[in-house]
């Protein structure tokens, strides 16, 4: 088991790597010089200089990728060019705000996901299963901001049940939440469903029919047992994209976090703050990977033996 | 089964607590800067402190709620050439503009009290305001004035250089030649002198800018470079003080008790940061707002103007659009040419559609509003048949193909301007092709002078002609980094000249000779038109007025609620 | 064995658990026996591709009906300028904001450019930003995935390696980065879309070339001498084909969501041209006074994307044993 974590933590390491060469060659790829479109119009060429070299961006390319990395291993990730502060504190100021919303979001995702599933596989190719699946795969079938805007409009601004934006209290967490989960609870609806519907099949479910359980003590008793293991694997493999969608629930809501530092990267044509916000989404991503996995090897009965 | 549910439960609860403790861990962390940034959220919930509560249960009530699409990047007016909401409201300048109802602005007193301007126009001698107090409690003098502007010019990450290009010694500060600026000398606590290299009749204006903001001397030089970015340590005279900064959140302001000029009649602000624009329509309209910048939602202005016509507050956006014609480019060398393009596009036709009128179409470089401002300047007129005839002169009745260059990071109302212009030139025979750039080369390929016609517009930093004509045709390299290239060295050579001519009746005559050149005589550009700045204000706002200025800023000094 | 396995299938996204060893091993064989019996008799294979059609249609009239929407709206796009009522590009600038109306169907916009028009054009740049990337990136995945598994060892290790640093990224956020470095712009959007999904295909197509190439048919190709590249394209690609199907159904949807993300964020698609996700971020600055300007070009986008995911899984429903608990 101690030997199965070192291993997967062991084989993260290139992948991490890997993530800070992507990162770092992508963006050195910009056309034009960082330092002119970050200052604007005021400025003397003598003072575009003299910062371009305190940055290092006069140095040869591995050299600054090593420096890079170096520093980042000591949780450094520089110094954003517009915010002129360090680029982990602001991404360390905005991360808790990011993980409430995506654990909220993944507990909306798994209720909607769950449940429309579970109708779905009960009634199979019925109306029902229709409808529930659809509801469940409008939320990924939207984009995103416009999700989160009808939602707005209708719950906030319309019938008043939570502020529109902001993200300080319960309530104003609720809305966003809600359409982070939505956007994921397609798949897991998808998923559970066909789970469901093949574990039924299964000789134990049709032995607990035979012993007169009722139909859907049946499913909820057993079935589901049996399908919620990967649906937890799934949600784990789900952060990747549920941080996809934080960017933008995040800027509909006006949450401060990390989806909009990326923004407000991407608008200031802020590099360092960029490079950092991709690579500490990366590296949660990895994390929770690892997680998953390692949580999933604990939990099934049939890995543990097999190792 | 109970209990394996539970496991799972129990491992996200902590999957979820190894995630956030990796967040709340990282405050604690000995680093330096994140040290910094821990010491920061202390002080910060501390100020907060002091207006009687935790971070996000402060007691602000009575406070006016502002919104900003973007969080400001600091409140360093020498770090910043755009955000200065802040800087207005905590800072003072040594002078202020003031507009009356009409429009005309005048040069008031401030921090100076009253000033001299000797006979050649180079000394500028300062009588500074006594027993004003920086909110941390140390004496205003003469010295932070001297430190301010040298810090302007040498601290790290400086933008704002400009400013004080005129003053003596600036550009040996610069370079490093000189430790001091020779060109301002503390004459005693409260006057300063300051000499120019030459004579330059805006420098007044200029100083209205809120880029030259006072600072204290001794509070900014210990605050480091966290002046600006910790409210705590970052102070000025004005009538708020910087309460409170979560980025990308909200910003606080907290009046001044103590000001010079009496203190405000808000208690204060929270300025909150919404990017999006239809979530702050909604926040407006649920009461979650005070203020909204008609201008962000520009699209929406004729339902608010329509909605809550007793709540808008308008004032000029003193600031010209404009569309250029690449003098380097094919075929734009002949005047006859450029005089057509003039003509084949309709201005008021665009300022209907995307700003439903509200401003004017404008006829030459200085704006409505600014001084300089020429309303019996010579017009130019619609006339696509006129554009058609000149076309036909100039060798190309078949008309040509030329490039209308979009930047990517512009507004969409300045992409639909072009998708209309490309509309109204096809319609003189003109192929304009819409090349979309990306941000940097958009400005890269401007600034080597090699771009094709854009639209852009250029609002006033400080109230003076030489603002606007001095930026794009003071020089070879002013007109060149604007992708104009305009080329009679001559005209040039009278637009840098007018800068120092000390009457001032004299040189706006100069100056608008110089409009009627460039722009009927040669058709340097084609002046688009200037535009009202629209907000809407909550019904319990009472005074608000727009600042003087090209930018969205706003003064709240002098705004009260009335519940 | 059992360790080899979880790896594969947890980092393919799917549910392990299911993915037990001798399940995979059964469909494996009967996929094996129906593909033996389709490359003796050409003829049989039609007939189970018309059969599985059939099962389609019967099973699942969802499915059916959703490919029935797409081939309409593939239609559309193709016909636009017969279909449509007026000139996309047609500029009226006393028509603006027209409400729905007898002469516009569904209104006009803020140049005053009939928004039906816009939509069904916009449904060729749309679909194309669903086809091009996907089309691209699943034939890099396909090619490396087939490479990965037949070839195993370094070649394997390399090539999985970059595809974890692929999927480790958050596909907006990575998409994000290749738009900041290169501008917005159609190309440029297939180029990053391409980046960010071939990772995906790659691993699927990576494990099943790693069972099919122990299978007797590959052995017995492989003892008579046959080229390795004939093997992988003529023996193995074949078996991955259904898995590829479903696939590219799912990944269209997914490409043309990611256009308008990236349209929000002002990276996407540049005006004048009119992808849906641009005539959604436009037109919902006019959300309180003229909603249809952005709900119509979102209904449109709603369609397709839940077309193509119902037909998808009515696709893997019939031929894909492999994908099924994806």
């Amino acid at each position: 088991m101690l030997n199965r974590v070192a291993k997967r933590i062991i084989i993260s390491i290139p992948v991490l790597f890997g993530v800070m060469l992507a990162i770092f060659i992508m963006l050195r790829l910009v056309p034009g010089d960082p330092v002119t479109t970050m200052l604007g119009e005021h400025v003397n060429p003598a003072v575009i200089e003299k910062i371009s070299r305190e940055m290092g961006l006069d140095q040869p390319l591995y050299i600054q990728f090593f420096k890079y990395v170096a520093n980042a291993l000591r949780g450094d990730f520089g110094t954003s060019y517009r915010l002129n502060r360090n680029v982990t504190g602001i991404i360390l100021e905005a991360f808790p705000n990011t993980v409430k919303l995506s654990l909220l979001a993944a507990a909306v995702a798994w209720l909607i996901g769950i449940v429309s599933g579970i109708v779905a596989a009960i009634r199979q190719n019925k109306i029902l299963d229709r409808l529930f699946m659809g509801g469940a795969l409008i939320g990924v079938s939207m984009p995103v901001f416009m999700t989160a805007l009808v939602l707005q409009y209708g719950f906030a601004f319309k019938l008043k049940w939570f502020p529109v934006s902001g993200f300080d209290s319960v309530q104003a967490m609720v809305l966003p939440a809600i359409v982070l989960g939505w956007n994921s609870a397609g798949s897991i609806a998808r998923m559970t469903r066909s789970n469901l519907v093949e574990v039924m099949q299964n000789d134990f479910i049709r032995t607990a029919r035979a012993k007169g359980l009722r139909e859907h003590g049946v499913i909820i008793g057993h079935a589901l047992k049996n399908a919620m293991l990967p649906v937890i694997t799934m949600m784990a493999l789900q952060l990747s994209s549920m941080l996809s969608g934080a960017v933008l629930t995040e800027s509909v809501f006006g949450v401060p976090g990390i989806g909009r530092l990326a923004v407000n990267a991407i608008e200031n044509r802020d590099m360092p703050l960029l490079q950092g916000t991709v690579i500490f989404t990366t590296i949660l991503v990895i994390l929770g990977n690892l997680i998953a996995d390692l949580l999933y090897n604990v939990l099934d009965p049939r890995i543990r033996e097999g190792a | 089964m109970k209990k394996k549910l539970s496991l799972i439960l129990a491992a996200s609860v902590a999957l979820g607590m190894v995630l956030t403790g990796c967040g709340g861990g990282g405050n604690e962390n000995p680093g330096k800067a994140l040290g910094d940034t821990a010491a920061a959220a202390g002080e910060s919930t501390e100020a907060a402190g002091n207006t009687g509560g935790e971070t996000s249960g402060a007691d602000t009530a009575g406070f006016m709620i502002d919104v900003l699409n973007a969080d400001i990047q600091t409140a360093d007016v020498h770090k910043t050439s755009k955000d200065y909401t802040v800087p207005t409201n905590i800072y003072d300048r040594l002078v202020e503009i003031e507009v009356d109802d009409a429009g005309a602005s005048k040069i008031v007193p401030s921090l100076a009290e009253n000033w001299e301007i000797s006979g050649d126009g180079l000394e500028y001698t300062f009588h500074l305001r006594q027993g004003v107090k920086f909110q941390n409690g140390n004496d205003f003098t003469a010295e932070d004035v001297a430190y301010t502007f040298e810090r302007l010019l040498t601290v790290e990450g400086g933008v704002n250089t400009e400013l004080l290009d005129q003053v003596k010694g600036a550009a040996e500060l610069i370079d490093g030649s000189a430790d001091t600026l020779e060109g301002v000398e503390v004459v005693d606590d409260y006057t300063v002198k300051v000499t120019l290299k030459e004579p330059f009749a805006a420098f007044l204006s200029c100083l209205t800018a809120p880029g030259l903001s006072i600072y204290d001397s001794e509070a900014t030089e210990v605050a480091g470079d966290q002046f600006g970015m910790d409210p705590a340590v970052t102070v000025g005279t004005g009538p708020f003080r910087f309460a409170e900064w979560t980025f990308n959140d909200h910003l606080t302001l907290v009046r001044n008790e103590d000001y010079w000029n009496g203190a405000a009649g808000l208690p204060g602000v929270v300025i909150k940061i919404i990017p999006d624009t239809e979530t702050q329509t909604m926040m407006f309209e649920s009461g979650e707002l005070d203020l909204i910048d008609l201008d962000f939602v520009s699209d929406a202005a004729d339902r608010f103007l329509a909605t809550y016509p007793d709540q808008i507050v308008q004032g000029p956006r003193v600031g010209i659009t404009y569309f250029t014609m690449n003098f380097n480019i094919e075929p734009f060398q002949d005047v006859k040419v450029r005089k057509a393009v003039q003509m084949a596009i309709d201005r008021q036709a665009i300022l209907d559609a995307l700003y439903g009128g509200r401003g004017q179409v404008e006829h030459g470089i200085y704006p409505y509003g600014l001084i300089g401002f020429n309303d019996g300047q010579t017009k130019i007129s619609y006339d696509p048949e006129g554009a058609k005839a000149l076309l036909a002169e100039a060798g190309y009745s078949d008309g040509f193909t030329m490039e209308l260059a979009a930047d990517a990071s512009a507004s969409d109302t300045v992409t639909m301007a072009l998708e209309i212009i490309k509309e109204q030139l096809a319609a003189v025979g003109i192929n304009a092709e819409i090349k979309n750039y990306d941000e940097s080369t958009w400005l890269e390929t401007r600034k080597a002078g090699e771009l094709g016609s854009f639209m852009s517009t250029w609002t006033a930093d400080f109230n003076d002609p030489e603002n606007f004509i001095y930026t794009f045709f003071g020089n070879e390299e002013k007109t060149r980094i604007r992708s104009i290239n305009y080329p009679d060295t001559a005209v040039m050579a009278r637009v840098s000249g007018a800068r120092g001519i000390v009457n001032e009746d004299e040189r706006l005559a100069e100056y608008q000779a110089l409009e009627e050149k460039l722009i009927h005589e040669d058709a340097a550009w084609v002046p688009m038109y200037s535009r009202m700045h629209l907000w809407a204000v909550s019904k319990r706002i009472e005074n608000f007025k727009p600042v003087w200025s090209g930018v969205s800023d706003r003064n709240y000094y002098g705004v009260s609620l009335s519940e | 064995m059992a360790d080899v396995k979880d790896r594969q299938n947890l980092a393919e996204g799917k549910a392990a658990a299911f993915v037990e060893a001798d399940k995979t091993e059964i469909s494996n064989t009967s996929r094996q026996v129906k593909i033996e019996q389709d490359v003796s008799d050409q003829l049989g294979e039609e007939d189970t591709w018309r059969d599985q059609l059939m099962t389609l249609v019967r099973q699942n009239k969802l499915a059916a009906f959703s490919a029935v929407v797409i081939g309409l709206i593939i239609l559309a796009a193709i016909f636009a300028p017969v279909v449509a009522p007026y000139d996309y590009l047609a500029q009226s600038l006393t028509d603006r904001l027209k409400d729905p109306g007898a002469a516009h169907w569904l209104g006009t916009d803020e140049l005053g450019r009939d928004v039906l028009s816009r939509i069904i054009y916009g449904a060729r740049i749309s679909l194309t930003i669903g086809l091009v990337p996907t089309l691209i990136s699943m034939a890099i995945g396909t090619i490396l995935g087939l490479c990965a598994g037949f070839y195993g060892g370094k070649t394997d290790f390399i090539i999985m390696r970059l595809a974890d640093v692929m999927l480790a990224f958050p596909s907006l956020l990575l998409a994000m980065v290749v738009m900041y470095t290169m501008g917005g712009g159609l190309i440029n959007i297939f180029i990053a879309l391409s980046l960010v999904n071939w990772a995906g295909t790659a691993r699927i197509v990576r494990s099943q070339t790693l069972s099919l190439k122990e299978k007797e048919f590959v052995e017995a190709a492989r003892s008579i001498g046959v080229k390795k590249w004939t093997i992988m394209f003529r023996h193995i690609l074949p078996n991955c084909i259904p898995s590829l199907i479903v696939l590219f159904t799912l990944n269209i949807p997914s490409a043309i969501l990611s256009e308008a993300s990236l349209s929000f964020l002002g990276i996407g698609a540049q005006p004048p041209s009119a992808s849906w996700g641009l005539m959604v971020v436009r037109g919902k600055k006019y959300l309180f006074s003229e909603p249809w300007l952005s709900i119509a070009p979102s209904v449109a986008i709603m369609i397709v994307v839940l077309a193509f995911n119902f037909l998808g899984d009515g696709l893997r429903d019939v031929l894909d044993p492999y994908l099924k608990e994806q």
